[in-house]
């Protein structure tokens, strides 16, 4: 199969995939509830897509395309609400978290679907362990051109993104010491890592897309699990690396400051991208995946080290007026608030733990901040 | 046989038969897919004292108070999975739970009657045959690591139905004492004062264990631990004092669970003590079974499994798509609910010292456990696999 045309899309519109877990509220562990759960939404009107993932104790939900921050956030709450009253139907509980903390991953069932099951057997043990859960966030680009443009644009600000929302400290009943120990789970994978450096849609599918087909590794961009990819058939690029967020405002949050920094860069106020720019790539990326918001990172221009919550506040203070013209000031106004006091959630989950003395009370918890809608915000 | 022969063959033959079982269980496991409960249970009753003759004649002493510990152990496990929140969010589940254990009640009465049997026995009979055997499900689901609507549902259908099943016996019992002129007073205790004190102890347990754990710290490792041996005790003093074990022990676990302090998964049925406690409950009460006696009442039996089957998977099924599930999977959770045998038994034998002789003389129970104590695993275990809710061998 070709390398399918690039569609075009309405420049920086959203959308947002969440893959969110399935508890059993009896001892909190994840629940295969999946194919019970799709079943009752099935018979009703969901206010969004709703589908299986890898294992049965996952679910994945996304929304339409959406141009503003006020559009997104409504739809997210209306399908957080309409999954946690199916779920209260079922006596099932459902939360965000970038990985369930005291899961074990030999416990988890591949859903029954061709793909998954062909999944499994390619991967073995590696797509159970593959039960983590992340936030998706699409960027319509106006031409696969520009997609590329952004995608690589966009890597100074990966680790960003992945301190901001990261919410899994704990993995198998453990505290990792990482703030987003998920991506971990994904740095597994033979195609993870970052796109290759071509910066012009012909390119890419000349010199890298056509030769990795014939080789006969990859078969269409599905197979790719790079931090962002573009997405030819919705016409976007996607960024793979935040951690599903406890609650859908920050998931909504999140997305707006992405929609931000990418109207930024459209605006050329930087330096284009370059090859060198993924020297320290790697690094700032487990810094952010390690420490969350208090990482050091490594400017690619001008090698300067500071914290990334500095990088973070000092990037909001570059985006606000695109965040303005995209109506995303409160989004941006709540990311601040994050970088500057309130933290990530993988700090709320480890504050959790300290407060109920057990694993099972952060999920209990993270289960009850999912319901409840956050104070403050539109 | 010389008498020292006879006496150690009594004293060796409770570990031995224990090992039989074990042996027999995971052998019918591995090349019958047998659930392990179903053996146990046949190796007991071929062993008992009215078969083979090799367990000796004991319904009272230390192992009827095993017994009753181990049952109690899993009733507490099944108290904590139930989430009386379920009710409220999702009232079908509520009316499936009254329809099924009633519309049994209704059913087995009349079939009881139309067998001519008397008015206190066939209401006997029928309270129950409204709930369905904790100790089999659990096992089964936990052995399959099944997940899913049927297991939830089975899981939280039991131990209701078991609660009422509990009331409706000891208020019959009540009655049934009146009639034989036990006295208001008797009767009255032996019922409603018996209910309350048993639900009262559990639901103290279940408020000042937690509470307890809460001051010790360190949950995540003692929780287990803790509850077993509360368990224990809980289960010792209420047979002392002749209240319901199985009460207070459901009601421990419910309300231990609301009290927000949760066992993980890795301890499921009590680890190795569980396991050990769950054969020795299974050859126990397979072996309070007489051939002789179950065979007189294996009609009447029959007539009863056949309409309480009927009238649970109907009220499952009319209700599935009210309460969330399809006609299939509501199927399934009435057939699921088939097990009888552990809870019956067990209850009868604690009345026993009421001196209505129960058990010997409802022979259809014999009949019916005796029937279910091998087919009721197996069907709910059918079941769970049907609905795709076990756990599948590439999965494992």
């Amino acid at each position: 199969m070709a390398l399918e045309c690039f569609k075009q899309s309405q420049p920086l519109t959203m959308g947002v995939e969440l893959e969110l877990q399935l508890i059993d509220p009896a001892d909190l562990d994840l629940s295969a509830s999946a194919p019970d759960l799709l079943h009752l939404l099935a018979r009703g009107r969901f206010p969004g897509q709703v589908k299986p993932e890898i294992t049965e104790s996952m679910i994945e939900v996304a929304t339409d395309v959406q141009r503003e921050y006020g559009d997104l956030l409504a739809q997210l709450r209306r399908i957080r609400d309409a999954l946690t009253q199916a779920g209260e139907r079922l006596n099932v509980s459902i939360c965000g978290g970038g990985t369930h903390p005291f899961q074990r991953w030999f416990n988890q069932r591949v859903f029954a679907s061709p793909r998954f099951k062909q999944l499994s057997d390619l991967y073995g043990y590696l797509a159970k362990q593959f039960t983590v859960f992340g936030q998706h966030v699409h960027i319509g680009c106006g031409s696969a051109d520009e997609a590329m443009f952004l995608l690589h644009a966009l890597n100074r600000y990966v680790p960003q993104f992945i301190a901001l929302s990261a919410s899994s400290p704990y993995s198998q009943g453990e505290d990792t010491l990482f703030d987003s120990a998920r991506l971990n789970s994904v740095f597994a994978f033979p195609l993870s890592g970052r796109a290759p450096f071509l910066l012009t849609w012909e390119d890419f599918d000349r010199s890298y897309f056509t030769k990795m087909e014939k080789t006969g590794v990859v078969k269409s961009m599905k197979d790719f699990y790079w931090d962002i990819r573009p997405k030819p058939e919705f016409g976007t690029i996607e960024l793979r690396v935040c951690d599903t967020p406890l609650t859908v405002e920050r998931a909504a949050q999140l997305a707006c400051y992405l929609q931000a920094v990418c109207r930024h860069l459209l605006a050329r106020e930087e330096p284009p991208p370059c090859e060198d720019d993924y020297l320290v790539y790697s690094y700032n990326r487990f810094q952010a995946c390690r420490f969350g918001l208090d990482g050091i990172v490594v400017h690619p221009r001008t090698h300067e080290s500071r914290p990334l919550r500095e990088d973070i506040l000092d990037t909001i203070e570059r985006v606000g007026q695109h965040a303005a013209v995209l109506g995303g000031e409160a989004a941006l106004a709540e990311i601040r608030s994050i970088a500057a006091r309130e933290g990530n959630d993988a700090g709320f989950l480890r504050r959790m733990r300290a407060e109920e003395g057990s694993v099972q009370g952060i999920v209990d918890a993270a289960v009850r901040r999912f319901r409840e809608r956050e104070r403050g915000s539109t | 046989m010389p008498d020292i022969v006879t006496a150690v063959l009594a004293e060796i033959a409770w570990p031995f038969a224990l090992m039989l079982a074990w042996v027999v269980g995971e052998l019918g496991h591995r090349w019958l897919t047998l659930p392990r409960v179903s053996s146990y249970g046949i190796v007991g009753f071929l062993l008992a004292a009215g078969q083979a003759g090799v367990l000796p004649h004991t319904r009272e002493g230390p192992m009827a108070m095993l017994a009753d510990a181990a049952f109690g152990l899993i009733l507490f496990e099944l108290g904590y999975r139930v989430h009386l929140g379920w009710l409220r969010a999702n009232r079908w589940i509520a009316v499936t739970s009254v329809v099924e254990a009633f519309g049994c009640f209704v059913a087995v009465f009349f079939v009881a009657r139309a067998f001519s049997v008397d008015m206190v026995r066939a209401l006997l009979l029928a309270s129950l045959s409204m709930s369905t055997s904790p100790a089999a499900v659990l096992r089964v689901a936990n052995e399959l690591r099944s997940s899913g609507q049927v297991t939830e549902r089975t899981l939280h259908l039991s131990a209701f139905n078991c609660m009422l099943a509990v009331i409706a016996f000891k208020i019959v019992v009540g009655y049934g004492l009146l009639l034989d002129d036990g006295g208001i007073l008797h009767a009255v205790w032996s019922s409603l004062v018996v209910l309350a004190v048993s639900a009262g102890v559990g639901v103290l347990f279940g408020v000042s264990v937690p509470r307890l754990l809460r001051l010790l710290g360190g949950m995540d490792r003692n929780a287990t631990l803790a509850f077993a041996v509360a368990v224990l005790a809980l289960t010792a003093l209420t047979h002392g004092l002749r209240f319901s074990p199985l009460l207070a022990a459901l009601a421990f676990g419910i309300v231990a669970r609301h009290r927000r302090i949760v066992l993980s998964q890795a301890q499921r049925n009590f680890g190795a003590l569980g396991d050990l406690l769950t054969i020795l409950l299974f050859v126990f009460v397979a072996a309070t079974i007489e051939w002789r006696q179950a065979a007189a009442g294996i009609w009447l039996a029959l007539a009863v499994i056949g309409v309480r089957l009927m009238v649970k998977t109907a009220a499952t099924t009319l209700f599935a798509r009210a309460s969330g599930i399809g006609w299939r999977k509501g199927a399934l959770t009435g057939l699921a609910l088939t097990p009888l045998s552990v809870f019956a038994i067990l209850l009868l034998e604690q009345s026993r010292h009421l001196g209505l002789g129960l058990l010997d003389e409802l022979k259809a129970i014999m009949a019916m456990v005796l029937l279910l104590e091998v087919i009721g695993p197996v069907v709910t275990q059918r079941a769970l696999i049907w609905a795709g809710e076990a756990l599948r061998r590439e999965d494992g």
